[in-house]
């Protein structure tokens, strides 16, 4: 026998340490048929939840930590960055939140709450944290943050700790599946802007584009060799206004290649609002030139 | 009809109240619930099922099915322009306690934008050749369909086994609407 400590009992102590501590963190979102998702109580008595699962909805009801219920208004959600925020009708006590820097293989500790006042835990390892990246509804991501960990539907939303208890972020769903979470960062930009306007302005066409191969024979008239193919316009939008057809291709808008999604996404900020736009596309083997004029994004 | 069959009968027919602020919308709806063997109720009497023409009135506590509404978290979610027999199978199955869905309303994730590298994109044509693909078409009635040869639609078929890396005309499918479904963007 020696005095050495167990190390495993340690560590486990200190993550169930933690879980507990982060109940503090969260609330319950109550949604219909006794499910719930888990909202992050964020600085000035804002709860931030995942927006995708969010449903559209004025109003929530809330369990507090500790297991009180109260009501809650949606004061802002924006889609492109999945960041969603509520005000509770009561205060609820704001943890204190300092950022952490994700870091490839590091622990990540995932709570969620489980919807009588108290938290559930998960642990697992940053699977990979990579550079900034722009979400399909075009909104700018701090980091890349993959989780390797599992999640459940009612957990998703809540905080992300890294080993010395700061904020990785906000867990929730990419694609198939997978577990990701919104940074802090991102999170400590948005809510903000969302928390003053209810929304993040964005530009709007009207319409859902796919990226296509420009077709051999007209090649050489558009001077490049893709584009983004219109696969829908909505009805009375800006686009369908301007006659945009389903089946054009754009090839550029005000000079930017459709090649690069990226950059037309920076080209849709708050400030093209009401801005016209030059669209050059491709309509039944022709070339030829469309202006529009950029509307405003409204809540999906 | 038989003994089993009449016992049965009074059992699928539910009771249903139809909400619509717009009366002729109220009076269709009716319809299409009375032809489908059910009793329309008043919007205060008890019902099994209360049928929302859009947003659902605050505080209804039944079940609801809603055509077009924004609340997409009732127990039926219908699009505004559901058929008769859409709106009797969400009817039934909601009174039955399920949960109906649009397809792809809640599949995806928060994704990134991505993209596919400029020798993958496909055509307009190949994409034109895929549609038919998917609905199961041989060649040769694909090339009746695009007015195009034989030769050609070969031509297109290989072309898009190579772009999307598929080996069979259902992988060439799956892989195309796995891609459109990640790629797409909303401007």
């Amino acid at each position: 026998m020696t005095d050495q400590p167990d190390l495993l009992a340690q560590f486990s102590n200190a993550l169930a340490t933690r879980a507990e501590a982060a109940e503090s963190a969260v609330v319950a979102i109550r949604l219909a048929h006794e499910r719930h998702i888990t909202g992050m109580l964020w600085h000035s008595g804002i709860v931030v939840a995942s927006e995708q699962s969010l449903p559209r909805k004025d109003e929530f009801e809330l369990v507090a930590p500790g297991g009180a219920v109260l009501s809650a208004k949606i004061a802002g959600r924006d889609p492109s960055t999945n960041i969603a925020i509520l005000r509770p009708d009561a205060p609820i006590a704001s943890p204190s939140i300092v950022a952490g820097a994700a870091r490839t293989g590091a622990i990540a500790l995932t709570i969620g709450a489980d919807g009588t006042g108290g938290a559930s835990a998960r642990l697992g390892l940053v699977n990979l944290a990579g550079p900034e990246w722009h979400s399909s509804r075009g909104g700018l991501i701090d980091r890349r943050i993959l989780l390797d960990v599992r999640l459940a539907r009612r957990e998703e939303g809540g905080p992300v700790f890294d080993a010395s208890g700061s904020y990785l972020g906000m867990s929730t769903f990419g694609p198939r599946g997978q577990v990701i979470a919104i940074p802090t960062a991102t999170i400590e930009r948005i809510v903000p802007q969302l928390a003053k306007d209810g929304r993040i302005a964005r530009g709007w066409l009207g319409v859902a584009l796919q990226a296509v191969a420009v077709p051999d024979a007209l090649r050489e008239t558009a001077d490049q060799s893709g584009g983004l193919m219109v696969m829908s316009v909505v009805e009375n939008g800006p686009a369908a206004q301007a006659g945009i057809l389903a089946g054009d291709i754009i090839l550029s808008i005000d000079g930017t290649s459709a090649h690069r999604l990226r950059k037309i996404a920076r080209h849709f900020g708050a400030d093209s609002i009401g801005r016209r736009a030059d669209l050059r596309l491709i309509r039944s083997g022709a070339v030829m030139t469309v202006q529009t004029t950029i509307a405003e994004r409204h809540a999906a | 009809m038989s003994e089993a069959a009449s016992r049965l009968a009074p059992a699928e027919r539910l009771r249903v109240a139809v909400h619509a602020v717009d009366p002729r919308r109220r009076t269709a709806l009716g319809k299409i619930i009375a032809e489908a063997g059910h009793v329309v109720v008043g919007v205060n009497d008890a019902a099994e099922v209360v049928l929302v023409d859009g947003d659902t009135p605050p505080g209804e506590r039944r079940p609801v099915v809603t055509l077009g509404g924004a609340d997409d978290d009732l127990p039926g979610v219908l699009s505004g322009n559901a058929d008769a027999s859409q709106i009797d199978a969400a009817i039934r199955a909601v009174a039955a306690g399920l949960v109906v869905r649009l397809p792809g309303t809640r599949e995806g994730g928060f994704g990134a934008m991505r993209e596919t590298l400029g020798h993958a994109l496909l055509t307009p044509r190949e994409l034109d050749v895929l549609a038919a693909l998917a609905e199961g078409l041989t060649n040769k009635a694909i090339a009746r369909r695009l007015d195009i040869s034989l030769h050609t639609v070969k031509f297109h078929v290989e072309s898009l086994f190579r772009k999307l890396g598929a080996r069979t005309r259902t992988e060439a499918v799956a892989k195309a609407s796995e891609r459109r479904r990640d790629e797409t963007i909303t401007l």
